[in-house]
């Protein structure tokens, strides 16, 4: 479903992600692990067209998208929750889950996928009248995915959903994410520091250091390899 | 007691000439976060443009389509044409933009029109009603300029709270990155944006050119009052804004009545200061100003 070939982005001389391949199929997750600055939030950013890569190329069921702007980018069913929530908390909880199928033909429909975000995050239901601010870190990272899933999307990018999130509800959050991507043949792409948790969950892992790949596996031989563990992902 | 009814009646009417003005700031304030401080001049502009259709044999009410038109074509252009390289940059570079369209537009007006003092005319007369001996100190006008500004700023609340162009609007203002990521086509909200506020102060210069006559900086001075209007109701909400401008059409008609004329403008000016000095985010502001 997401194919990525040679992704290069450099600021200036600074080259943030170094030919990175990877591939996620549908239904499937495929996490991203890395140290801060290892080049993980500036690969979603390119994917989803907020930065431009220099060279290289991001394919989604065989449609290119580079050269895209984001908004074009997510017509086309990539939904991006970016790092720290990305809800606009001047609007209410109603109004920013609305917001996410907009684009979308079909007023109906548009319903219905923002009742399935109340049905799969029950708690923003009794906010829906509430402005976004009014949320907690839980609730703002339940409705930052909720607005993504109401586009219906086919890939959905999540970059580090665990920053600030309770090990409980993040668990929560992660157990629904591996349901919802089977459900939905949703192609996953899943950026974390949390190596523990994300590995949990993902089918593949691909560790990023310096902007490219050192190493790629299914989630749970990466997690059983004692010396990467230790060299890249701290546990 | 006579003269006190006499300038309260002044000051709502006048406050609601303020409120149009008022209204557009709001407008483009609640599509793009900006201030635009040309938006009196684009009235003016208009209303000129309007003047000269008049004046080639066209009726009132096609003139004021057309000034509207123009209006709102005025300012989608100098969005995508002016703004737009800006946008990008701190917010004082469109502020400086808007100061330098104010002063373009009100030296481009006389090289085209004639920089006299001109004459605008009224759709409906400009002489305060009477029922049978009791005078009204209201005309005709005056109940035209209130009922548009009132349904102005209720087409303008249902607009931004019950169209998904609104919803569009206001998440493009507050958020143009997370916008982009959700679909939105921000660079075309923001052209609708400046189209509609521009579209807004077109009409306020039509409403207000009958009673001040029209000339390069007429608005100059109703840009200020309107502006502490949409202040003092917090800058977010269009009925805010014309209680606002009410209430600055009141204050500044008892300066004007009981301490002389010459005051007018000063008390504008003084409650602007001590408004944005007391209670920056105005009397009805209900939300918190967006941090960072």
């Amino acid at each position: 479903m997401l194919e990525i070939s040679d992704l290069t982005v450099a600021y200036g001389g600074v080259v943030a992600v170094d030919a990175v391949s990877l591939s996620v199929a549908e239904g499937s997750i495929t996490t991203v692990l890395g140290a801060n600055g290892a080049g993980k939030t500036t690969l979603v950013r390119a994917i989803s067209g907020l930065v431009r890569a220099r060279r290289g190329s991001v394919r989604v069921a065989g449609t290119e998208l580079m050269g895209r702007a984001p908004e074009a980018i997510a017509r086309l069913g990539v939904a991006h929750v970016p790092e720290g929530h990305g809800i606009i908390s001047e609007i209410t909880v109603d109004e920013n889950l609305r917001l996410g199928g907009l684009w979308r033909r079909g007023r109906a429909d548009q319903r219905l996928a923002i009742d399935e975000a109340y049905e799969l995050f029950p708690p923003l239901l009794a906010r829906r009248h509430l402005h976004a601010a009014s949320l907690s870190g839980g609730e703002r990272q339940m409705l930052s995915i909720g607005r993504a899933l109401a586009a219906r999307p086919r890939v959905l990018l999540l970059d580090e959903p665990s920053l600030g999130l309770h090990a409980a509800v993040l668990a929560q959050i992660m157990t629904r994410l591996r349901a919802l991507s089977r459900e939905r043949s949703l192609a996953v792409l899943l950026i974390e520091q949390n190596a523990r948790s994300a590995l949990s969950i993902a089918d593949d892992a691909v560790v990023l250091s310096q902007g490219a790949v050192v190493a790629r596996n299914q989630a749970a031989q990466l997690a059983g390899d004692d010396a990467l563990r230790h060299a890249y992902l701290g546990f | 007691m006579r003269t006190f009814l006499i300038l309260t009646v002044d000051g709502v009417t006048n406050g609601f000439i303020y409120a149009i003005v008022a209204l557009a700031l709001v407008m483009i304030w609640r599509a793009t976060r900006v201030i635009n401080y040309a938006q009196g001049a684009m009235g003016m502009f208009t209303t000129y443009i309007a003047l000269y259709a008049i004046s080639h044999g066209v009726t009132y009410w096609l003139a004021f389509v057309i000034a509207l038109g123009a209006g709102f074509l005025l300012g989608a252009g100098i969005e995508r044409v002016l703004v737009r390289p800006v946008e990008s940059r701190p917010p004082l570079n469109i502020v400086i933009l808007t100061l330098g369209l104010l002063i373009l537009l009100e030296a481009l007006a006389p090289m085209l029109f004639g920089g006299q003092v001109k004459s605008f005319p009224a759709p409906f007369s400009r002489i305060d009603l009477s029922i049978g001996t009791t005078q009204l100190y209201i005309s005709p006008f005056d109940i035209f300029v209130v009922g548009a500004v009132l349904l102005t700023m209720v087409v303008l609340v249902l607009f931004f709270q019950r169209t998904t162009i609104g919803l569009r609007m206001r998440a493009a203002a507050f958020g143009p990155e997370i916008s982009r990521l959700l679909g939105v086509r921000v660079g075309r909200m923001l052209t609708l944006g400046w189209g509609l506020a521009a579209l807004l102060g077109a009409l306020a210069g039509l409403l207000i050119a009958p009673a001040i006559f029209l000339y390069p900086n007429n608005m100059d001075e109703i840009l200020v009052f309107g502006f502490t209007g949409a202040i003092l109701g917090g800058l977010d909400s269009p009925v805010g804004a014309v209680v606002g401008a009410i209430l600055v059409g009141l204050v500044l008609s008892y300066v004007g009545g009981y301490a002389g004329s010459d005051l007018e403008t000063i008390g504008g000016l003084v409650i602007l200061i001590a408004v944005l000095m007391i209670r920056p985010q105005g009397l009805f502001a209900a939300q918190r100003q967006r941090q960072a």
